[in-house]
């Protein structure tokens, strides 16, 4: 356990890349098998579920400390795992010791939460605050310690015989507690559980699309096509087909009115978006489906999926990755045709002769569910991550409108000291009295304009509801988002797609701020 | 201020004013008469008329704002009792830094006790914090929250020492404030058989000089412009915190950094400032030494300010303290 402690605190405080792998390195190489397997999935993101809830470790820190200064720490802190292991007052017993191994298998077959939290309290008693961090860190999910996959990737091949391609290959394959992993990297056999054409295959990405490179472009170089506001899906088509989100979470029982079942073996990558009357609807509309394991047969005739197909990476045997886009196009046209399904089509090319015809299309394309455009070079192959001369997205200007900031509250790991969430509003009507909340944003300012709105937030609070503070209305925020919609969620009956702040209006009166009409009616 | 047991002592924009007395403890706004607990700028401004504190915290107003910054000061002495208008002054040690002190202000009998910064671990640099039985006690609460429990400064020496070892082709480079911490973790390395030569960032060496001055042994420390660029591998230099990421210390390419601060103890302030070698060395008392103070002074009530206010006052009042936070203005949130 210490080993591990040991290994996040240096991971968390090592500036470089390279400082990281080398520390991974050394942990892979020095540790016992059980013990790297357990820290692979944990440094992955791999458990299943939480151990315990935040909800049971503010009830067993408040038991072992004061309640109101655990509020208080705990605001000032922004961590929750940070503030226990430092407020925790451990008895001054000796330090146990546990491995990582013993710790996982311990924690893994507790069903009942009374003895989890009983034996939790008796290690952390026994453990150093480093110690409990990790602990806690661990038990919660979620490390955020700055290591990619990409680093873990590159660390496993220094540690092993096997090629980062293998790696990458058969790296969703592996099941806790990842030991045979480490095995397979000595030279030995992949697990019998690993079915390859069962595994999720990492995605292509699009780079942002950038005006002056693309001048001197050539436009019979390049397909373009729409990038609709939906969610990024990979179907394997196949006798036991499966869904997965755009970082591999296997979603096929939230979409199951797809129908993946087929001989053979096809990998589709598309768009998932609610289609109903033969119209896209809107992303809010498809977020009802969103996370929903079960659907109701109701939900799902109100909210029926569609899938836009973009690429193809496998035809039965063939490996379209390593196909030019467009013979993949031919494969993707084949496929549909054989597949007959009514809810799948592929995306459709758009036409145009110039790059300005190209933005004029991408501005004033009445569907409003539309992002912007993808543009896809002809001769790119399907390439893990975002490729240099391969996609690049091309999106539509945003909205941009006039808040008032009404409330703010403390940000987590890196600006946790800082009031870095805003809840931004507008009036309610032209008496311009009262204020309704819009949304949310917490992006988009400097760094420096993070220091100035924290201290104008800590000078304008009217009141404190723990973490979060409300604020004279004084400030105005130029707020820029992708599409506004209905929402019967929202206080305001509007929802804003992904807003950030584009300006800061130290300047604006908030009397010139506009009214809850006018919002609407930017909805058509 | 909410309602206390002193009604002669007021809050002014320009600082803590004791009425009877006719003076302001460390103001922030230039005044008449001021009392200063000790040398640091946010509690020792320039352009006051008449000063009263211990030598050394005079000297080194002297020596940051030039000899003519003010004419009148006075030197407070320990055992002194000195009648200023219509109260008296006793002066005594507050452990922050060389030159630090207490104030014991009584007025009718009513004793005030102003501690300015404090610490209740050891510092070879300065004299100990000494307590006195008080009726209202002012305190600082700069890490007044239960999360601050500062280590052993022992093991934070050993830390940066086994560094220095394992890093042979490394410079160290590490952040300290010019006053005070910059002279205590020199004097903590000596102590620990570290007896290279210490390089100071030019900001530093004044003051340094001072501390050397007053029998404060520091060994070999030299200015780190006197050291050429290929010599810079395995030394380990001291910088202000602010320069740690500025122009100045690109010239080193290939540091360890590190920061002397009881902030490190925070991990994420850590990682906002860069920092691959936090070492938790801190000047002011943590939470368990503030506590351990007001026990030791055993007053009626606790005044609070310089900090994390709320969850002092809370606890105290809950442990039946008369509590309050004092909001004085001037005083940067996370200044050490």
């Amino acid at each position: 356990m210490n080993d591990f402690a040991e290994l996040l605190n240096d991971l968390i405080l090592s500036p470089s890349r390279k400082k990281k792998i080398d520390l991974l390195k050394i942990f892979f190489c020095k540790s016992n098998l059980k013990d790297k397997g357990w820290a692979f999935c944990i440094l992955t993101n791999r458990m299943d579920r939480k151990f315990i809830s935040v909800k049971e470790l503010k009830e067993l820190i408040v038991e072992n400390s004061d309640e109101d200064l655990f509020r208080f720490s705990y605001d000032y802190v922004g961590d929750l795992a940070e503030t226990i292991s430092l407020l925790w007052e451990s008895n001054n017993e000796k330090n146990i010791k546990i491995n990582l191994h013993e710790f996982m298998e311990i924690f893994s077959n507790f069903d009942h939460k009374n003895k989890l939290k009983t034996k939790l309290k008796y290690i952390l008693d026994r453990s150093s605050e480093n110690q409990r961090y990790t602990i806690i860190k661990i038990l919660t999910g979620g490390l955020r310690v700055g290591v990619s996959n990409g680093l873990i990737k590159e660390a496993l091949k220094l540690s092993g015989v096997r090629e980062k391609s293998e790696i990458e290959e058969f790296w969703h394959g592996f099941k806790l507690p990842c030991t045979d992993l480490f095995e397979w990297l000595d030279g030995k056999k992949l697990p019998r559980y690993i079915n390859r054409k069962k595994l999720f295959n990492s995605f292509m990405l699009a780079n942002n699309y950038n005006s002056n490179e693309f001048k001197s472009y050539k436009i019979d170089d390049y397909i373009a096509e729409f990038k609709w506001d939906g969610i990024r899906a990979q179907i394997i088509f196949s006798e036991d087909g499966k869904i997965f989100s755009r970082n591999g979470e296997d979603i096929t029982n939230s979409f199951c009115d797809i129908n993946t079942f087929t001989k053979g073996y096809f990998v589709v990558d598309g768009e998932i978006v609610v289609k109903k009357n033969n119209k896209v609807l809107s992303f809010n509309h498809l977020q009802k489906r969103i996370g929903r394991k079960n659907p109701s047969k109701k939900l799902i005739e109100d909210y029926p999926i569609h899938f836009i197909a973009y690429d193809i990476l496998f035809y039965t045997s063939v490996d379209c990755r390593a196909l030019s886009l467009i013979e993949r196009k031919k494969y993707l046209n084949r496929f549909i045709n054989i597949c007959k399904l009514s809810n799948i089509s592929t995306s459709s090319l758009i036409k145009f002769s110039s790059w300005d015809q190209l933005q004029n299309i991408k501005e004033t394309s009445l569907n409003n569910h539309i992002e912007g455009v993808i543009i896809k070079k002809k001769t790119s192959l399907y390439k893990k991550g975002r490729v240099v001369d391969g996609w690049y997205k091309w999106k539509r200007n945003p909205f941009s409108v006039d808040f008032i900031i009404m409330y703010a509250q403390r940000g987590h790991g890196k600006r946790s000291s800082f009031y870095s969430d805003f809840t931004f509003g507008c009036w309610v009507d032209e008496q311009f009295t009262k204020l309704v909340p819009v949304g949310k944003a917490y992006s988009g300012y400097t760094n420096d304009e993070l220091k100035s709105l924290d201290r104008w937030v800590r000078n304008n609070t009217v009141e404190r509801f723990g973490p979060v503070r409300s604020l004279k209305p004084g400030l105005v925020v130029e707020v820029s988002f992708d599409n506004i919609n209905y929402s019967s969620r929202h206080k305001s009956g509007v929802a804003l797609r992904f807003p950030r702040f584009s300006r800061i209006r130290w300047d604006k009166p908030i009397s010139q701020v506009c009214s809850l009409k006018y919002i609407k009616d930017l909805i058509n | 201020m909410r309602k206390t047991n002193i009604n002669w002592l007021k809050k002014k924009r320009e600082g803590l004013y004791c009425v009877p007395g006719n003076f302001f403890i460390d103001p922030v706004f230039p005044v008449d008469k001021a009392l200063i607990t000790h040398a640091h700028t946010d509690h020792a401004r320039p352009n006051n008329k008449s000063i009263f504190s211990s030598k050394e915290t005079i000297e080194l107003m002297h020596l940051r704002y030039g000899e003519s910054y003010c004419s009148d000061f006075q030197i407070a002495y320990f055992d002194e009792k000195i009648k200023i208008n219509d109260v008296t002054v006793q002066i005594l040690p507050a452990g922050h830094i060389l030159g630090s002190i207490q104030f014991l202000i009584n007025y009718k009998g009513y004793r005030l006790l102003i501690s300015g910064d404090y610490k209740r671990t050891e510092d070879k640099t300065c004299l100990s914090y000494e307590p006195v039985k008080c009726d209202t006690f002012i305190t600082e609460a700069t890490f007044g929250l239960p999360i601050f429990n500062h280590p052993n400064d022992q093991s934070e020496v050993k830390k940066l020492i086994k560094s220095i070892k394992e890093n042979e082709n490394k410079t160290h480079l590490i952040g300290v404030y010019a006053l005070g911490k910059c002279q205590r973790l020199i004097t903590l390395l000596r102590n620990h058989g570290y007896d290279e030569t210490i390089y100071l960032h030019g900001a530093l060496t004044k003051i340094s000089k001072f501390y050397s001055k007053n029998n404060i042994k520091l060994g070999n420390i030299s200015n780190i412009s006197e050291c050429s660029k290929s010599e810079y591998a395995n030394k380990l230099v001291l910088c202000p915190p602010s320069s740690l990421n500025d122009k100045w210390s690109q010239k080193f390419k290939n540091v360890v950094k590190g920061y002397a601060s009881g902030w490190m103890r925070i991990r994420q302030r850590v990682k906002q400032k860069n920092i691959e070698l936090p070492l938790i060395l801190s000047d002011h008392a943590d939470w368990g030494e503030i506590l351990k103070t007001v026990n030791d002074v055993n007053p009626n009530e606790v005044l609070v300010t310089h900090g994390r206010e709320e969850a002092l006052v809370n606890y105290l009042t809950k442990k039946n303290f008369k509590s309050s936070a004092l909001n004085l203005i001037g005083f940067e949130d996370e200044n050490e």
